[in-house]
Formats: C-alpha cells, structure tokens, sequence
C-alpha cells in the first residue's frame, strides 16, 4: 500500500503521514507540493550470470 | 428578527487543501432535481425527486506561490475530489457541520484573472458529487 508524508501545513502537520480520504486525488497534492510519496522506486531483477550472458 | 445569526467565516477544504485563508466567498447549494409527476385529476402541480445536482462555488485570491490556490487546482481540472466546508472553524458538532461533497467535479478553471491595480481572484465551481452533512 501507497504512503505518503505531509509537506504542508495546509494539509496537515508536516512530516506526518497523510491518509487520504475517500475522492482524494493524490496526484494533485503530490504535484501541487503538499505531500510526497514515500514509495520507492522498485529495483530492477538481478541476473546472476551464466555462461551465455558472461 | 433572527434568534441566531453568524458572521460569514467558514473554513473551505478542497482536495484536502485547507483554502480558508485564500477563500472570500462560498456557496454549496444540495439540489434533487425535480421530476414533474402530474397527472390528470391533480388540482396542483406534482414534483417528485429525482436525483442529486448539488454545487459548490467559492472564490478564492488566486495565487501562484508554492503550495498555494492555483497548485492546488492546476491538475484538478476535468477531475473529481472531494470538497468540505464548514460555518466555522470551530470542532464538527450539530451546531457547526461539515458539508461534504464527494466526487465532486471541476470542470473549470480560469487560470488567470487579471485586473489592473486589483487584487486577482477567481471563482470555481464543483459539480455534482455525494453530498454528507456530519455532525461529529
């Protein structure tokens, strides 16, 4: 599951997490500057070597 | 003569964004549409209800810093959020709801209103969406 944390006061007490209500569209407030995703970008799948990619 | 009356200062919330401090003016008006149901034999006029048409309009100080009225709205456009506003700022009590509109659309926004020697602001509306009053 997604989560966020606040970056302004107008949405809440900074550095806390944001929970957003039912409507909410995220990607707004993440753009508008009020919240940033805490989510990671997934790292790419290690290939262990083998004879034919060595 | 009214036996309760209160200075106009509601509290906006768009989008989880509180607006207060930019907002000057707001109106949410709850409509069911009315379906005319008359039938031969009526005397009157009957209505029945149909379906909610509710709307929200505020005006608002445009600004553009960080953070503030035009980037809270900027990417709402042509989307639906949620919406709240309230009499007061005072806690959610039967005395003072939340109104709330859920799914609510922003089907306009004008980016720039401009007036020479005047301070800029726009007004929106919010179409259609759930409409809730809690109390608590």
């Amino acid at each position: 599951m997604s989560k966020y944390t606040i970056v302004s006061e107008l949405v809440g007490t900074p550095g806390e997490e944001f929970v957003p209500d039912e409507g909410i569209n995220i990607d707004a407030l993440i753009w508008g500057g009020f919240i940033k995703s805490d989510n990671k970008a997934p790292k790419s799948a290690k290939t262990e070597p083998t004879e034919e990619n060595q | 003569m009214a036996t309760s009356t209160y200075l106009s200062n509601p509290t906006v919330t768009v989008n989880s964004v509180a607006l207060t401090g930019f907002a000057t003016a707001a109106t949410l008006t709850r409509t069911n549409t009315a379906q005319d149901t008359t039938v031969f034999g009526n005397t009157a006029r009957v209505y029945s209800a149909t379906i909610e048409d509710n709307e929200l309009t505020v005006s608002l100080y445009m600004t553009y810093g960080a953070s503030e009225t035009y980037a809270t709205l900027a990417t709402l456009v042509g989307t639906a959020t949620t919406v709240v506003v309230k009499p007061t700022s005072s806690a959610t009590s039967a005395t003072n709801p939340a109104f709330t509109l859920t799914n609510t659309y922003l089907e306009t926004l004008p980016v720039l209103n401009a007036t020479l020697g005047e301070i800029s602001s726009i007004d929106i509306t919010f179409r259609g969406g759930t409409y809730t009053a809690a109390t608590s």
